[in-house]
């Protein structure tokens, strides 16, 4: 009776290199469900990278701006201070100045910028469009090109528009982030849509499109669960570590950045939005998130130290 | 172990005589399978059958309260491991921990801010569940610091004390609310038995290594002490979801009574104050029946009864936000006005679009019951004269000078209907909220 | 309110209507049936007519092309009538009456299809002899002996005495219209005249006396009305002889093409009262048809049996469906009673019944207790799966021991209604196509080897399985990136043409859509996941599946291998497949037959469980799993290659 229930997996995750130099990292290759080491092999550590743009972002609240006042112009120097003051394991670039809306910025212009900040950068780069299908194919191959040989992961990829990112991303030697709007079927369609162009599995990263904490956190992270359930019972289309754009999410919502002036009872924005943003990230931890891309330093400090207590004397 | 709706079909007459309620045998036997009906709606399930069904309907987890009136903590009943499988029944409780050396002035002032933390999400009010008070000292200040509690909150109370005598005092004053009793241990067993079965409260059961734990229950269990919370002491985050892990499968897969019982964690205080709560934020996700914690900010309880809130929603009923008109930015009565449902995922998808695009809209939530928008025009929930009521009773006239509505893509087909009964002049909208802020910088008022 | 003259071309017929109504109103009042799959919604854009004289006003319509604005098309939905008009209804825009051929209907009836030789010779569904022979209407020619003095009894109990003495069956009602008739009747003819026994709701009536023996002629009908089409066969109720079958449109699709939008318009000013009229035209035209084609006078026409899901029974009735449509989806009533078939408008001998196939619920009809008493799936010993594929997908699980079903909403895509060059599947209908992976040439087959008008539901079947064979779609239905003269962009988005303009039957080009494409991927998508979550429920495989028969008025032909490869069908061994057709029509024939049948299928209306998909959360699930080719999940097709 007394015996503990070890649960026997057949999958396993794939394992993601992003970066090209000795600082690159691993994610995935989990063989089990998440912290549960003593069932199945978690060789790597989930990842934090710090979301940087190319533009000074407008909507940020005042308590995470505030974090980068002084490098907010300067995509350079706003990743070099993540690196340097803040030990960024991983730098998330958003091409948000390309934007036909925020600034049009030519697609050499933006792979200027890629080369300047990898020439600068030994961490690993990830690069993001701007959202806007059309331009994000015009910028996006000229970046991958720019960045060819890096082994940067590129996003993102959606079931409407994966093709020309693909092609960029397979001819460059990048991954590519495969992003579907909460939905577990759609999720594994877009991956096979994206190995039949022949990008190997193990170059696909998930992106769930998680919502915040109080925000639809909870369908993602059920999305997130059944599909590491799957990998791990060895669908091997939905075996692709997961990449969580926590800081995105969590700074709109209202808890995060609202003043206590508004909301007195809430208690003051300057911890409740890194708790908002830490606990987001927690939380889709669980479910098996492999890369988090953050915003503010302070929560992702907690969490880096919280997946280093937990992975302690655990690998 | 679970019953498959053909085999619990095989149980029932099989006459389709619809005194239950469903139309057929097999129907009845579906929603058996659910637990959505009960098997004594059967009046001619014979008593083989009804054993069977019995023993299959048992919860694996039992299911504890502690505390007594509209306060309440329920905890366990829990059916499955990952809430898409089903749902998590009974919300992990949240309690916060009271130090009784305090001066009766600082526990007075901390009762008062938990009593009031309290937070409207989406229609339900989030609060905390218990208090527990923790001796350090003397059986008499614990009592003392129990009583003073007892008088100033509704919520149920944990007594944490490894001392049996001072417990007793603690329960005399306090047995009448149904408290947890949180102190046993090896050297102590005899005596805690004793006392939840004289004060017929719930206990907790404290060891560090599985196996004893389920041992010890067991003994409980054989003893008449049914409404047991397990704990396995100060562990590491990893070892911690690995044993509450551990205890939930077994009650499930293996039937193994003796840990078919809820989880209960303390926090162990820190000077950082986040760490804490990532760490209760963990257990709330892994299955704990019950939290302890100390840190109480509004802030740290927001988060965590947030969390709590989304980890224990059912996925099978959405949440739904407040059917209204909600100015998005800084409107004025020349901003657009976008019309959805008022499934919450359909609502904050829309915000989220309407916020990036940078357009100050209005948004008019629909009450749909929480459908998203196809489902809910299919079921007629979504229909040209929901929408011109709401127009109405939100008083959107008073709000904007225009008259045009902005429709989701996927109804199309009733916009024709929609200008016709509401008069106002309706554009269609894209299909995916993506499409939103592009949609609303070429749209022509 | 001043009255205008609107004529329609080229039947020219004129209607008078107030001014301001639409021209799709006045060509219904005209009894000319347009095109208009979303209701009169301006949405479909299939209604187009030509203004050739007169005052408009015309809502802008992105459905139409400057091209077509330019020569004067207009949707007749979105135009309202300011002036006399003569309007052109072009071909495209018509909503056809003409009749399938009898060969086309053999077809579809016997149900067995191209692949007949796969799957076995024709059969009929129903073993002889299963059920007694006593039809819904029999007539007895009965010689009385005349009153004397010894024998006073009245002239009715004279007739009830007869019939008890010397037929094993027991009359309970005659109504008085007949009683009243009865004593001259009788002494008129001699004492020797015929009766005709109805059976109404478990008893037993005198329906008819005439003079004289007339036994010889006893007719029958029985319909299957489609959501789409409408199929009936004249029956010789004596000789169980078809005598005639006809299979048309159903003329409530001038109001719309699917159920839901059907229940919205008849809650419309008059709109139960059209839809009502729209549909007992289609079958009053048919039985006139029928009679008049095979001899018979429409007075020895006694009995009509309809099968047909529960909204088209409800418009049948003229009862309000508005519920069905409500949660919890109840309607008014399932199991309907037998009724005059005159009350429902129907003309055949006056006097004559009615009944209805009883339905299981709001959206498993009466349909489909035929189709399942048709297959025999409540008399087999093994679990098997009925599936009708029609503009609702009805889906049935089940044996001796339990039936249950659930419908999905698949829409009229596999009936070739709602896709750009979709088309039924009749003379001119591209039924099979093969698409050489190699330069994308294509070669395909048409109905009756005409030039081609456009594509039927198996055509769009071959079209999908052979695109991605090819690798012009990926998976989930988007054209790639190749080059071939026969890919375009045009406004609506890519499309393929199949049959460029100087081939084909209508002098423009034959395209599939990527939008086609998709409206096929949701159809194959409901039905896959309404089949998937009921086997589901019952925690059984597809592979536990003994026999999967296949109904429906899908077309003459149907490629199961390229039915299976687009995700339509279930990957499991192919000879389980039994296609057979109009089951609905073949059950409803048993039961105008036999009086055992309706018990029977009674029975079986109330044995079969309905699952509710709507409320079912892991449909939705399904259906996203099964909107792709062939499927998320690549495990359920295993023996699919890539």
């Amino acid at each position: 009776m007394a015996e503990l229930v070890y649960q026997k997996w057949s999958g396993k995750i794939n394992e993601t290199i992003i970066g090209a130099g000795p600082l690159s990292i691993k994610i995935g290759a989990e063989e089990g469900l998440p912290f549960l080491f003593k069932e199945g092999k978690i060789p790597n550590q989930p990842r934090i990278a710090f979301e940087v743009w190319d533009i000074a972002p407008a909507d940020w609240p005042d308590e995470l701006a505030g974090q980068y006042k002084d490098v907010f112009n300067n995509p350079l120097e706003w990743a070099g201070k993540c690196v340097q003051e803040y030990q960024a394991q991983a730098i998330c670039l958003r091409l948000q100045g390309a934007h036909p809306d925020f600034g049009n910025k030519s697609a050499e212009e933006e792979a200027r910028l890629i080369k300047d900040l990898l020439k600068a950068l030994d961490v690993p780069l990830i690069i993001l469009g701007c959202g806007d299908d059309n331009k994000d194919n015009e910028v996006l191959p000229v970046c991958s090109q720019a960045a060819s040989g890096k082994r940067c992961l590129i996003g993102s990829a959606v079931g409407d528009n994966y093709r020309t990112l693909a092609v960029a991303v397979l001819a460059d030697g990048h991954s590519i982030i495969a992003e579907s709007p909460i939905d577990i079927n759609i999720a594994k369609q877009l991956n096979i849509l994206i190995s039949d162009m022949g990008i190997p599995l193990e170059r696909i990263v998930i992106n769930p499109t998680i919502g915040a904490l109080g925000y639809g956190l909870e369908y993602a992270y059920s999305i997130m669960e059944r599909a590491r359930l799957a990998a791990l019972a060895g669908d091997k289309m939905m075996a692709m570590p997961f990449i969580c754009f926590v800081g995105q999410e969590t700074w709109r919502a209202k808890e995060a950045k609202a003043g206590e002036k508004e909301f007195p009872q809430w208690g003051p924005e300057a911890e409740r939005g890194v708790a908002w943003e830490s606990v987001t990230a927690v939380a889709l931890l669980q479910a098996g998130a492999d890369l988090l891309v953050m915003r503010h330093p302070k929560a992702i400090d907690c969490v880096r130290k919280y997946i280093e207590v937990s992975f302690k004397d655990n690998i | 172990m679970a019953l498959s709706g053909l085999d619990i079909y095989k149980l029932l007459p099989k006459t389709n005589c619809r005194e239950c309620g469903f139309v057929t045998c097999l129907a009845f036997a579906m929603q058996l399978v659910k637990r959505q009906a009960l098997p004594e709606k059967c009046p001619y399930l014979s008593e083989q059958a009804k054993s069977a069904l019995d023993a299959a309907s048992r919860p694996p987890i039992k299911l504890v309260v502690i505390g007594e009136g509209e306060d309440k903590l329920e905890i366990g009943n829990e059916t499955v491991m990952f809430r898409h499988e089903e749902k998590f029944h009974h919300p992990t409780g949240l309690g916060f921990i009271i130090e009784d050396g305090l001066s009766s002035e600082e526990i007075l002032k901390t009762v008062n801010k938990i009593n009031a933390l309290s937070f409207e999400r989406i229609g339900c009010l989030l609060r905390p569940n218990l208090i527990a008070i923790k001796q350090n000292g003397d059986a008499s200040v614990f009592a003392a610091a129990v009583k003073l509690v007892k008088e100033h909150t509704n919520l149920g109370l944990v007594l944490i004390s490894k001392d049996a005598s001072a417990q007793r005092s603690a329960l005399e004053i306090a047995a009448c609310g149904k408290p947890l009793i949180y102190g046993l241990d090896k050297n102590n067993l005899e005596a805690f038995t004793k006392l939840a079965v004289e004060f017929k409260v719930p206990l907790v059961v404290s060891l560090q290594d599985l196996s004893e734990l389920s041992a010890v229950a067991g003994k409980l269990i054989a003893q008449g002490v049914e409404d047991l919370i397990l704990d396995t002491g100060n562990k590491n985050i990893a070892e911690k979801i690995w044993d509450l892990t551990q205890i939930r499968r077994r009650g499930l897969y293996r039937s193994e009574r003796s840990l078919g019982f809820p989880t209960i964690v303390t926090i162990e205080d820190s000077a950082d104050r986040f760490d804490p709560i990532l760490e209760a934020a963990t257990y709330i996700a892994k299955y704990a029946g019950v939290v302890l914690i100390k840190a109480n900010e509004p802030w740290q309880a927001l988060s965590l009864l947030t969390l709590r809130q989304n980890i224990y929603t059912d996925p099978q009923r959405p949440l739904q936000v407040e059917s209204k008109l909600y100015p998005i930015g800084n409107t004025s009565d020349k901003s657009p006005v976008l019309i959805t449902t008022n499934f919450s995922l359909s609502y904050y998808t829309v915000l989220g679009e309407v916020e990036a695009s940078k357009i100050p809209a209005y948004i008019m939530t629909i009450d749909t019951e929480g459908m998203s928008v196809l489902t809910a025009w299919a079921a007629e929930k979504f229909t040209p004269e929901s929408i011109s009521a709401a127009i109405d009773k939100y008083g959107l006239k008073e709000q904007v000078c225009h008259k045009q509505l902005v429709i989701p893509g996927y109804v199309a087909v009733m916009s024709g209907k929609l200008e016709d009964a509401c008069g106002w002049q309706v554009a269609v909208g894209p299909k995916e909220a993506s499409g939103i802020p592009s949609f609303l910088k070429n749209l022509q008022l | 309110m001043k009255k205008l003259k609107v004529t329609f071309y080229p039947e020219n017929k004129s209607i008078e209507i107030e001014k301001g109504k639409t021209i799709l109103a006045a060509a219904i009042s005209a009894h000319i049936y347009i095109n208009s799959s979303c209701g009169g919604d301006g949405v479909c854009g299939r209604c187009k007519i030509i203004l050739n004289k007169g005052e408009v006003i015309s809502q802008p319509s992105g459905r139409l092309s400057p091209e077509q604005r330019k020569h004067g098309y207009y949707l007749a939905c979105q135009t309202l009538v300011e002036s006399d008009l003569e309007v052109l209804i072009p071909p495209e825009s018509r909503l056809e009456l003409d009749k399938l051929t009898q060969e086309e209907v053999d077809l579809r009836l016997k149900g067995l299809y191209s692949k007949a030789e796969e799957v076995g010779p024709p059969q009929s569904l129903i073993k002889e002899g299963i059920f007694r022979h006593s039809p819904l209407a029999t007539k007895l020619y009965l010689e009385l002996t005349p009153p004397d003095h010894t024998d006073r009894i009245s002239d009715l109990e004279r007739v009830l005495r007869h019939i008890r003495q010397n037929y094993d069956v027991k009359v309970i009602q005659i109504g008085l219209v007949n009683i009243r008739r009865l004593g001259s009747l009788l002494r008129d003819s001699d004492w020797k005249v015929t009766v005709t026994l109805g059976k109404r709701n478990g008893t037993t009536e005198i329906v008819l006396v005439e003079p004289g023996d007339t036994s010889e002629k006893n007719y029958g009908l029985c319909f299957d009305i489609g959501t789409t089409t409408i199929s009936a066969q004249l029956i010789d109720l004596k000789t169980k002889k078809i005598l005639g079958t006809k299979a048309t449109y159903n003329r409530q699709a001038s109001f719309g093409s699917d159920i839901i939008t059907r229940i919205i318009y008849a809650r419309e000013e008059d709109g139960l009262e059209k839809l009502h009229h729209a549909v007992i035209d289609t079958m009053n035209e048919m039985i006139k048809e029928l009679v008049r084609e095979n001899c018979v006078d429409l007075n020895d026409v006694n009995c009509i049996l309809c099968a047909g899901n529960t909204t088209m029974v409800h418009l049948l009735l003229r009862v309000d469906p508005t519920y069905i449509r409500r949660e919890p989806y109840v309607s008014t009533a399932n199991f309907v009673p037998t009724i005059r078939a005159n009350e429902a408008g129907i003309k055949i001998n006056p006097r004559g019944l009615l009944s209805c196939v009883p339905g299981v619920s709001s959206y498993v009809g009466g349909d489909i207790s035929a189709g399942i008493l048709a297959c025999g799936l409540d008399k087999e010993e093994e679990v098997c799966l009925l599936i009708d594929i029609g503009t609702n997908g009805e889906i049935v699980v089940g044996n001796k021991e339990f039936l249950i079903s659930a419908a999905a909403s698949a829409g009229p895509a596999f009936e070739g209604s709602g896709l750009s060059c979709g088309t039924r599947a009749a003379r001119g209908a591209i039924q099979k196509v093969k698409i050489s992976p190699k330069d994308f040439e294509v070669s395909f087959n048409v109905i009756k080897d005409v030039k081609p008008i456009g594509i039927c539901g198996s055509g769009y079947i071959d079209i999908v399985s052979q695109m991605l064979k090819a690798g012009l779609i990926d998976k989930e239905g988007k054209f790639k990136q190749v080059k071939s003269s026969r890919l375009r962009k045009s406004d609506i988005g890519n499309e393929f043409i199949l049959v460029f303009s100087g081939d084909s039957g209508t002098g423009s080009d034959i395209v599939v859509s990527e939008a086609d494409i998709e409206n096929i991927k949701r159809a194959k998508a409901a039905i896959f996941a309404a089949s998937a979550i009921l086997i589901e429920q019952l925690s059984l495989k597809f592979g536990d599946i003994d026999k999967v028969f296949i109904a429906g008025g899908f077309g003459t032909y149907l490629d199961m291998e390229n039915a299976v490869s687009i995700g339509l069908l279930p990957d499991i061994e192919r000879k389980k497949f039994i296609f057979v057709g109009n089951s609905s029509l073949a059950g409803a024939r048993e039961v105008l037959l036999s009086y055992e049948a309706m018990k029977s299928i009674t029975e079986i209306a109330k044995k079969v469980t309905y699952l509710e998909l709507s409320i079912e959360s892991r449909y939705m699930d399904e259906y996203m799993a099964a909107m792709f080719f062939p499927h998320t999940d690549k495990s359920r097709f295993p023996n699919m290659k890539e």
